[in-house]
């Protein structure tokens, strides 16, 4: 029997289905709406919203960007709306186009993280929640339980009591061993996990003999950050049943299906989208290539990789 | 995003380079910026880079920027050669806005902060108002730059350089300063662009003497269009819609220009 297109490119994460692998990372695709104008938003598996807090936050000094080799590395501080405000502004423009709306979720509490996940169960629109444990760029919270497996299994099942939605949690690469991480989330009720978050870095500006950003440290992202992605996502995929979602520097579909071939189901495309705002349809373009070319389906790719 | 063509990449002054760019560009409004990846399908640089628009090439064929070597990304954008692809998307952000019968235009700019006003400067000459530049730069190489603009009939130039070989000796803030009373009685204008400090003095010379003043900033940024929220400066006032943009403003989508009194200075 012939597969029709969709069959060979569609995934199900915990529920969430997506009709390509390629989602788009939260930080680097705004609410959605801001790339009507540039890519076609139904030409996405799905797409993550930047990470929303109970409250608006107003977000780190600036400098908060400075590029690097291959990458760059940034210290927003999760400014946001709120989820309020998401709700009733953003979510509505997302209504009627056909893709998964994952919205990131953050606290600084984990009365905060189960706040803002019941108003988003409460909410219509939204295909599944992705618990952000890992950003390295706020003082409380994040890496806090982003680093620590028995924080993070707790903010976990607490998110997973307050909404009916796949829940996934969003694994930071700033530890020393990723494997024990994804385990505790896993047993704590996690859907499914996705990784990698940005990894910690620093800019010296000599001239000043000061940090280049304002925060001192920031997030690491893009191209060069991506084969400790792939293998972060290698590792994690053999140690947990869960769905894993792939990310890290995706820049092509080439980079797309090493983070599948090495056990992700979906991917997520980030830094690329501020270089490129239709990269991540390109990138699902590619992928429907390679699938059909090479007589297979994603999920038939998803892990198939060959060790040894 | 889209493609254009380099139509050319004139070495205009040692370091200084004018590209133009054809192009099915929209209506430019001066201020706006485009951004230009530097090698197509490159990872290092990664991110484009912002360029203010210089001015539009002739019969609205594309644009012209004008840019200064001072990195890899600009160095490799000196070896681009008429005929070669170039990836650009724009533009972007709000220009200048067009002030209702000012007195006068004044333009205060700085080192490469010139570059946006080329266009600014016709347009207002073509409106039939009257204009001026204060430019400031170290030497008389960069100064070279603002060879264009003397050829602007009706637009009077003022050159400081900070050593002295060309116009008065010192700063563009110290030419303003001086003219600043004069210039408040012909009810004026102000529109800068330039280093951070520099724009903070013209801001606060204007606002002393009661001129209207308008600052082009630039920050780094990765994706010019308000959603990587990296260009963030603190705004005294709302300077965009919504709650998100109370206290910063994003240089690339609420500005680049941003009325001078609602800049956080210090926050620079």
């Amino acid at each position: 029997m012939k597969k029709t297109k969709e069959s060979t490119l569609a995934v199900d994460i915990a529920g969430i289905k997506l009709k390509n692998p390629v989602m788009t990372a939260s930080g680097t695709f705004g609410y959605g709406s801001e790339f009507m104008p540039y890519t076609d938003l139904e030409k996405l598996g799905g797409i993550v919203v930047k990470g929303l807090s109970l409250k608006p936050r107003q977000g780190n000094p600036s400098p908060r960007i400075v590029e690097t080799p291959c990458g760059m590395l940034n210290a927003i501080g999760l400014q946001n709306v709120g989820v309020e405000a998401f709700i009733s502004e953003k979510l509505p423009k997302l209504k009627g186009v056909d893709t998964a709306v994952v919205a990131n979720i953050f606290g600084e509490t984990i009365d905060e993280y189960m706040e803002v996940a019941k108003r988003l169960d409460a909410s219509d629109g939204v295909s599944g929640i992705e618990i952000n444990i890992s950003c390295p760029n706020v003082k409380k919270g994040g890496i806090v339980f982003g680093t620590d497996p028995g924080e993070a299994a707790k903010v976990v099942g607490a998110v997973k009591k307050s909404t009916r939605l796949p829940v996934i949690t969003k694994l930071s690469p700033n530890v020393t061993d990723i494997k024990l991480m994804a385990k505790a989330v896993e047993d704590a009720g996690t859907d499914a996990v996705s990784l990698i978050n940005t990894i910690t870095g620093m800019v010296v500006d000599i001239e000043k003999r000061r940090p280049v950003l304002a925060t001192s440290t920031g997030g690491l992202s893009g191209p060069a950050i991506r084969p400790i992605a792939v293998r972060m996502v290698w590792q994690v995929s053999q140690a947990v049943r869960v769905p894993v979602i792939g990310m890290g520097g995706i820049m092509t579909a080439k980079d797309a299906l090493e983070f599948i071939i090495a056990g992700a189901s979906a991917v997520q495309v980030g830094t690329a989208n501020f270089v490129d705002p239709n990269i991540a349809v390109k990138v699902a373009e590619g992928i429907a290539e390679y699938v059909e070319r090479h007589g297979t389906t994603v999920k038939e790719l998803v892990g198939s990789l060959t060790t040894g | 995003m889209s493609e254009a063509v380099v139509a050319h990449n004139r070495l205009i002054a040692p370091g200084y380079y004018r590209m133009g760019l054809q192009w099915k560009s929209p209506g430019v409004t001066p201020g706006q910026f485009i951004m230009l990846r530097v090698s197509a399908d490159s990872l290092d640089p990664l991110l484009r880079r912002p360029f203010g628009v210089y001015d539009v090439l002739r019969g609205a064929k594309g644009i012209e920027i004008l840019y200064r070597v001072v990195g890899r990304g600009t160095k490799i954008m000196s070896t681009l050669r008429p005929g070669d692809m170039a990836d650009i998307f724009g533009p972007l952000g709000n220009g200048f806005p067009a002030v209702k019968d000012p007195g006068r235009a004044v333009m205060v700019a700085g080192g490469m902060g010139i570059a946006p006003f080329y266009m600014l400067a016709k347009d207002i000459l073509k409106r039939g108002e009257n204009a001026a530049l204060f430019y400031g730069a170290r030497g008389r190489t960069d100064a070279a730059i603002a060879t264009d603009f003397r050829k602007l009939k009706g637009l009077k130039v003022e050159v400081a350089t900070e050593d002295g070989s060309m116009g008065e000796k010192g700063l563009v803030t110290d030419i303003f300063g001086k003219k600043a009373v004069w210039l408040a009685g012909e009810a004026s204008v102000v529109y800068a662009c330039g280093p951070s400090g520099m724009l903070k003095e013209v801001a606060r010379i204007s606002k002393k003497n009661g001129l209207r003043c308008f600052v082009s900033l630039e920050r780094a940024m990765a994706c010019g269009i308000g959603v990587c929220l990296g260009c963030a400066v603190r705004t005294g006032k709302t300077a965009g819609k919504g709650t998100d943009r109370k206290k910063y403003g994003m240089v690339c989508s609420d500005g680049p220009v941003f009325p001078g009194e609602d800049i956080e200075w210090e926050s620079l």
